[in-house]
Order: C-alpha cells, then sequence, then structure tokens
C-alpha cells in the first residue's frame, strides 16, 4: 500500500528543550490515524511540522511522496490543515475568507463557489450568513465548520485536524465523523488529534500515544487496548502518560470545596 | 473581494487580503459587512482630509520662496508623519500571532506574503504622503527657480521617500531578528519603534526650525551636515530636477535613490528569510526569560508596602494595577502600541526646553517679559498628555475577549477597574517621565531654581488621568486593537496641548510677577473640586452592553 505520510526520526528542539524527539511512524492511503498525547506532548508541534509551517530540527519526511524540507510547497498544495486555534480573519465575511483560500490554491471561481455551496449545504450554513456577516460575529461552531471547509476546500489527499470537533454541536460532530470516515473510504489519509478519546477509539483505524515528543505505543486502538489489558483507550492513555491516579485526586480535590 | 472569473494569483490575492484586513481592522464581534461603523477604511478618509488639511497650511507658508526649502520642509514633515505611521503600524501588519496558523500550511512562501504585506504598507504611505502634499505640489510652482515639472518631480521624490521610510522599518525589524532572535525581538521591536518616532519627530521639528536660521537659502556647501537628513535627499532631488540644479543637490538625489535601493534590497530580498523565520517562531512557545519571575515578585512587594498599599486598599483596583503593570512590562502588543506612540509625545517637551534654554542665552529676564520659565511649566503642564494617551492605549489588546471577565465577575461598573489602571499609569509611566524632565530642568542650567514650575503640571496631573476614565471607559485591555487607530485621538491630544500651554502660560505669569503661590492655592481647589466632581461621575458608571 502506498505510504501517503512517511515520518524518519523527525525532532524538534528549542534551545535545550525538546519538543519532539526522533518521531517515525507511516501512515497508508485511506487510514484515519489518532494521533495523541497530554498537553505539552508534541501533537501540536508535530503537525506544524508536517504541514510545513514549522522547520524541523532534525530528521525527515515526506507528504504524497513530497520532501517537506525540499518541496514544502508541493507539500502544502497536497494537505489540508484544521488548526486547534481555529484562527480566521475575523474581519472578512465567511465568503470572502473561503474565496480567499480557494485564491491561494489557484481554485478556478465557479469551482470554488460550487464546492463552497457543497459545504454550506452539508455542514446548515445559511449562505445569507456566509456572504453578509463578518466572521468575527460567527459562534465558535459555525467559524469551526468554515475553518473544516477552509481545510478540504482544494480536495487534499492529505488532511491533519487538530481538535476538530471543538465548538462543534452534537449534529454537527455526528457529520463531521462519517465525513472523515467516508473520506478515508474514498482514499484521503486522515491524521486526527483529539483529546475526545472515545471519539477516536470509534473513528480511528490506527493510534499513536506519544508523549515529551517520544512515541509510546503505535497500533490499532482494540489491539492496544487488549495488549495492554486496560480496557477502553481513555484506560491505556491514563496509564501510559501517568494519569493513573487523576480518579483518587479528583476526589481529594473536590472534597476541599465542603463547606 | 469579488473574485474575477479565473483565478487571481496567490500574490494579488494576499496583497488584496492584507489591505481588506488593513482596512477593516483584524478582529470584530457582532459586525456585518455593509455595516461595519468601526471601519479602519472610514477613519483613513478622514485622516487624510487631515493630513491634506496640515499639508495645505504649512504648505502655504512658502509660496514664492526657494524649491529646496519648501521641499525640505515637505519632505522632512512627511517623513514625521510617515515615520511614525508605519512604525505603529508594521508591528501588527508584519508579525500577527493567528496569521500562521491561517495562511503558514497554504502554498504561499514567506516571501510573497513579505511583499504583499509590504505592498500595502507602501499604499498607504504614498495615499497619506500624497494627500500631506497635494498642496506642496502646487505651491512649489510659485518658487521663481522652478518650472512646470515640479508636481511630477515631487510625486515621484514623495513615493521614493515613503519607500526609503517603510524599506527602513522593516529592515529594523528584520534586523532585530536576525541578531537578536525571537526571546528578545519583542523588546527590540519596541525600542526600534520608539527610536524612529522620536528620530522622526526630531527631523521634523529640527528640520524646519534649520530652514528658518539659514533664511530659507539653506545649501551643502553652507550647511554640510545637512546631507546626513534623509529628507534633504529627497529635497536634493526636486531641487536638482526642477530647482538650481546645483551639484550638491545632485549628489543628495544620488544618495536618496542608493539609499532607497539598497534600503529595499536588504529589506525584502536579503533579509526575507529572516521573515519567514520570525513568522515560524511567533507561534512557537518560549521560555520565559531570565528575571521575569523576580520582576513579577518586585511589583508584589510594590503593591504590598506603603504608599502602594494605602493607595490600592481596594482589591479589583490592585487587581487591575498589577494585570496594566504585567502588560505594560511584559506584552509584545501592548508594548509596541504603548511606547511608540508615548516616545514622540515626550520629546516635544524637551525641546521646548532646549529652544527655551537656548533663546534665555544672553537675553535679560527683563525681554523676557512675564514669560520666563514657560518652557518648564509647559514640560509640567504637558505631563497630563501622558497618562491621556496612555490610558487610551491600555484599553487595546489582541486578547480584548479576555476582557469578559470583568463582566462576569461580581463587579457593578468599571470603576475600580479604571482606578487600578489609571494608578498604574501614574506610577510607571508619568512619575519616571517627571522625573526625567526634573532632571532635564536641572541640567539644562537653571539649577533648582525653576523646578517649582513643574508644579502645576504635577498638579493638574490627576485630573488629566480621570478624563479617558469618564464613563468608565478605561477598563485595561477590553477593546480590539484596530479600534486603536483613531484619529479623533490626534484630535483630543491638541485639545490637551492647548490646555497644557494656557495652564503653563498661568504659571510663568504668576511666577514672574511673585504671586505663584496664590496660583497654586486656586489651583488645588480647582482641581480637588473638579476631582471631586469627576470621581462621583465615575463612581456611578455602570457597564456598557456589549454589541
Amino acid at each position: 500500500m502506498r505510504q501517503m505520510i512517511s515520518v524518519k526520526s523527525l525532532s524538534k528542539t528549542y534551545g535545550s528543550q525538546v519538543a519532539v524527539n526522533d518521531l517515525s511512524f507511516e501512515v497508508p492511503a485511506g487510514q484515519i490515524l489518532g494521533f495523541l498525547g497530554p498537553n505539552g506532548a508534541g501533537k501540536s508541534t508535530t503537525l506544524k511540522m508536517l504541514t510545513g509551517m514549522l522547520d524541523p530540527t532534525g530528521g525527515t519526511a515526506t507528504i504524497c511522496g513530497f520532501d517537506l524540507r525540499q518541496q514544502t510547497l508541493e507539500v502544502k498544495r497536497h494537505v489540508g490543515f484544521v488548526p486547534e486555534s481555529g484562527a480566521v480573519f475575523e474581519s472578512l465575511t465567511g465568503l470572502e475568507y473561503l474565496e480567499m483560500v480557494a485564491a491561494l490554491y489557484a481554485i478556478p471561481e465557479e469551482a470554488a463557489r460550487a464546492r463552497i455551496r457543497q459545504f454550506i449545504a452539508f455542514f446548515d450554513l445559511s449562505f445569507e450568513t456566509l456572504t453578509d456577516k463578518l466572521l468575527g460575529a460567527y459562534s465558535k461552531g459555525m467559524r469551526r465548520k468554515v475553518v473544516i471547509t477552509s481545510a478540504l476546500l482544494h480536495n487534499p489527499p492529505v488532511v491533519f485536524f487538530d481538535e476538530p470537533l471543538d465548538g462543534l454541536d452534537a449534529n454537527a460532530a455526528v457529520g463531521f465523523k462519517a465525513l472523515i470516515q467516508t473520506l478515508a473510504r474514498e482514499g484521503k489519509t486522515i491524521v486526527y488529534s483529539s483529546h475526545i478519546l472515545d471519539v477516536v477509539e470509534r473513528v480511528c483505524d490506527r493510534v499513536i500515544i506519544i508523549d515529551k515528543g517520544r512515541l509510546l505505543v503505535d497500533g490499532r486502538p482494540e489491539e492496544l487496548v487488549a495488549s495492554h489489558g486496560s480496557g477502553t483507550l481513555e484506560h491505556l492513555f491514563t496509564q501510559l502518560t501517568g494519569g493513573g491516579e487523576l480518579q483518587r485526586r479528583a476526589e481529594d480535590f473536590a472534597k476541599t470545596f465542603r463547606p | 473581494m469579488n473574485a474575477p472569473s479565473s483565478p487571481p494569483s496567490p500574490a494579488r490575492t494576499l496583497r488584496r487580503l492584507f489591505l481588506t484586513l488593513f482596512l477593516r481592522g483584524r478582529t470584530s464581534r457582532g459586525l456585518r459587512k455593509a455595516s461595519a461603523p468601526k471601519s479602519v477604511g472610514s477613519k483613513l478618509t478622514f485622516i487624510l482630509v487631515i493630513y491634506g488639511f496640515v499639508g495645505s497650511m504649512m504648505a502655504l507658508g512658502f509660496m514664492g520662496k526657494p524649491v529646496f526649502s519648501l521641499s525640505l520642509y515637505l519632505h522632512s514633515m512627511t517623513l514625521v508623519f510617515l515615520g511614525m505611521f508605519v512604525a505603529s503600524s508594521a508591528g501588527e501588519v508584519l508579525f500577527n500571532k493567528d496569521e500562521a496558523d491561517i495562511l503558514m500550511h497554504r502554498p504561499v512562501t514567506a516571501r510573497a506574503m513579505l511583499w504583499a504585506k509590504i505592498g500595502v504598507l507602501v499604499e498607504v504611505s504614498l495615499w497619506l504622503a500624497g494627500a500631506f502634499n497635494l498642496a506642496g505640489f502646487l505651491v512649489g510652482l510659485t518658487s521663481a527657480e522652478t518650472w512646470w515639472l515640479y508636481p511630477i518631480v515631487h510625486a515621484i521624490s514623495t513615493a521614493c521617500q515613503a519607500l526609503f521610510c517603510t524599506g527602513c522599518i522593516v529592515m529594523i525589524y528584520q534586523l532585530c531578528l536576525r541578531w537578536f532572535g525571537r526571546e528578545r525581538l519583542d523588546g527590540l521591536m519596541t525600542t526600534a519603534q520608539v527610536f524612529v518616532g522620536v528620530g522622526a519627530v526630531l527631523v521634523g521639528q529640527l528640520g524646519p526650525q534649520l530652514i528658518g536660521r539659514t533664511g530659507l537659502k539653506m545649501e551643502v556647501a553652507n550647511v554640510w551636515w545637512i546631507c546626513l537628513l534623509p529628507s534633504a535627499w529627497f529635497a536634493g532631488m526636486d531641487d536638482a530636477l526642477c530647482g538650481t540644479g546645483n551639484r550638491s543637490s545632485w549628489i543628495m538625489a544620488g544618495v536618496g535613490l542608493a539609499a532607497t535601493a539598497t534600503v529595499l534590497g536588504l529589506a525584502f530580498g536579503k533579509l526575507a528569510r529572516d521573515y519567514e523565520m520570525g513568522l515560524q517562531t511567533l507561534n512557537e512557545a518560549s521560555s520565559a526569560p531570565r528575571g521575569r519571575a523576580g520582576r513579577r515578585r518586585w511589583i508584589d512587594v510594590l503593591v504590598k508596602a506603603p504608599p502602594l498599599c494605602w493607595w490600592l486598599r481596594d482589591s479589583i483596583s490592585r487587581a487591575s494595577f498589577l494585570l496594566t503593570a504585567a502588560y505594560l512590562m511584559r506584552d509584545r502588543d501592548v508594548k509596541l502600541r504603548m511606547y511608540p506612540g508615548i516616545a514622540p509625545m515626550l520629546v516635544m517637551p524637551l525641546i521646548f526646553l532646549l529652544q527655551g534654554n537656548r533663546s534665555q542665552q544672553g537675553v535679560s529676564p527683563h525681554v523676557m517679559g512675564g514669560f520666563d520659565g514657560y518652557a518648564v511649566a509647559f514640560s509640567g503642564a504637558y505631563l497630563g498628555l501622558i497618562p491621556m494617551l496612555a490610558l487610551n492605549l491600555i484599553r487595546y489588546s489582541q486578547q480584548w475577549q479576555a476582557g469578559d471577565l470583568f463582566r462576569v465577575a461580581p463587579i457593578i461598573g468599571p470603576s475600580p477597574l479604571c482606578d487600578g489602571t489609571r494608578r498604574a499609569i501614574l506610577c510607571f509611566l508619568a512619575l519616571p517621565a517627571l522625573v526625567v524632565f526634573a532632571v532635564f530642568v536641572y541640567l539644562l542650567g537653571r539649577g533648582s531654581s525653576q523646578l517649582p514650575l513643574l508644579i502645576p503640571g504635577i498638579i493638574a496631573l490627576p485630573i488629566y488621568a480621570l478624563v479617558p476614565c469618564i464613563g468608565g471607559k478605561a477598563v485595561p485591555l477590553s477593546l480590539p486593537t484596530e479600534e486603536a487607530k483613531s484619529a479623533g485621538r490626534g484630535l483630543s491630544m491638541i485639545g490637551v496641548m492647548l490646555i497644557s500651554g494656557l495652564l503653563a502660560a498661568g504659571a510663568t505669569l504668576a511666577w514672574n510677577y511673585g504671586w505663584f503661590k496664590w496660583f497654586l492655592m486656586g489651583e488645588i481647589i480647582v482641581t480637588i473640586t473638579t476631582y471631586a466632581i469627576m470621581r462621583a461621575s465615575l463612581a456611578g458608571a455602570r457597564w456598557e452592553p456589549i454589541d
């Protein structure tokens, strides 16, 4: 099977601080990879390196066969990215923003408009809102829908999602999960980073857990859970990343609120 | 942003994007496109009109005067206005924190982004320069030595100067990034902007005076060091092509062109890679600089010790004081707006003191009449501008939405927050400025004899500081940054300067005619009364609804 993402000994350091340490993995076409780790584990840094936003300190990676360091623009043309921040230019309308993104990928206006209409229909957005209201006035969920649309507008073969469900309501979240599963069946490669582990467990074909920039485990969720005797992915995650004491600590802390 | 049928090039798309963002501002809440009331574009139109008016007033004074004098004056003033505009806008345009997440994973290069941004800065600079020089184009035709080409030549030299000015500021940013790295860039960017602003004011103030002192016949042969002034290079272009056409003008024109080409080459060519690195690192988490924890502790100790602990008894005011102090010292966005905005204003009274000192040398007090020491009194009264300007600017932040916290907290109105902020500004900005002014007065040879003339300004300081708080408006970090680009603020500053001038005139007359202590007593009574009324009004202020 063709490997769409190939990461070899990828590292990123800031002075003496190591954010990503010798990370290696491959992702074939059509796979949904859950990319997990506690806060500060290096997930977002890894995603930013793989989307060409940050230069790696060491190691290499290829996306769709393009070298991340040598062919950065080609890599960017072939990936879509939904960043955790969900940042948009708030003083543009939704349509202006999406048309701007389409122009950056050299998508002709008619094709872009048609694609935007498809997303509007899928996400239950109103076209009037998209043309009339500035993005600063959108709710968090609507803004997230625009960001997801902007990541998929150019039909990229590889898509990176960093907490994509943040702000989406239950219906939109269900629709989104179905969307990425269908996209994967159609051959797209998806890297899905999230803290909502039960969603990852249900949606992803494979899971990688990293901590302190290092890869801890890599495998199918059910196999990993079974091999560690954890019961659920959440238990496995806390077991591996030192969160085993959380339940007891939470109880102790809650007791401090007693009058 | 109506797209044409074929996709525009990424470069064109980016330029249009950044121009739209510049004109509309980068953040908004609850705004519709058609009715965005706080559009920077409409304010810019107003600013262009003001620039045109001010430029006309200045240019008309040079009717029939030599080309070089007129052009030097116009270019000097253009440099002041453009320098301050580009210095205050460049930080936000070049290094926007959210931008990396939106654009850096798209198939565009950092160089393309840099070019697009520079294009916008240059375009807006040209509008401003054009508006400012509009009358100058025609006034130049009245010179005996010029001919009909003057408007065209002056337009070209003004465009060159706008490019030079923008290029210089971009280059300073990039050199800071290259030499000192991301960790120290924030502080250095602020410092660089302060120097650019101060330099621009100095050039603008000293240039016209030099012209006046040389009887409007300024030439390199007479005043060799004039060729060090950038504005003289571009004035040289005008003089070379449609003025006297002498050799020194040609040399200066050549220097101007060479300097512009060098600066543009460095800023947009050689240093573009540094810009890319800067954009990448902007969103990276960086470790806190050494000594930050210590600084925080120092502020904590200060707040808990007399006299501040007496002054900040209310916990909300104290929290607001600490918040303001922290942002004044740490936040890149606030520092970039605050210090470059204030520093050029502070230069004005220092220039005034220098001029006052020079005019007094060899002149008896009898000749000075009742206005001996006016410069000192004006410096004191001018201090009021600092809290006014600073309290206005501290309201704006890129994290303005976090200001909703104040509304969620059980605080009945913004009054205690304004109190804390006001006190922080007085402590950390007005007090140091007062010390600087006092030292300056002392060192200029007046000794301590004229220091009391600063007192009327000090007495009026609490009133000045309360003015921006009226209606509870000085809530720290609670408004989006693009609203800071207000032309109205400049007008209110002119008002403050007029009042300061009147206060200083009264104080100086009282000083010279021996009833200074009566003047002070009268001022104290007026101040206390006004202060009490304003405080009562502020205490009654309630939260305004969010739009």
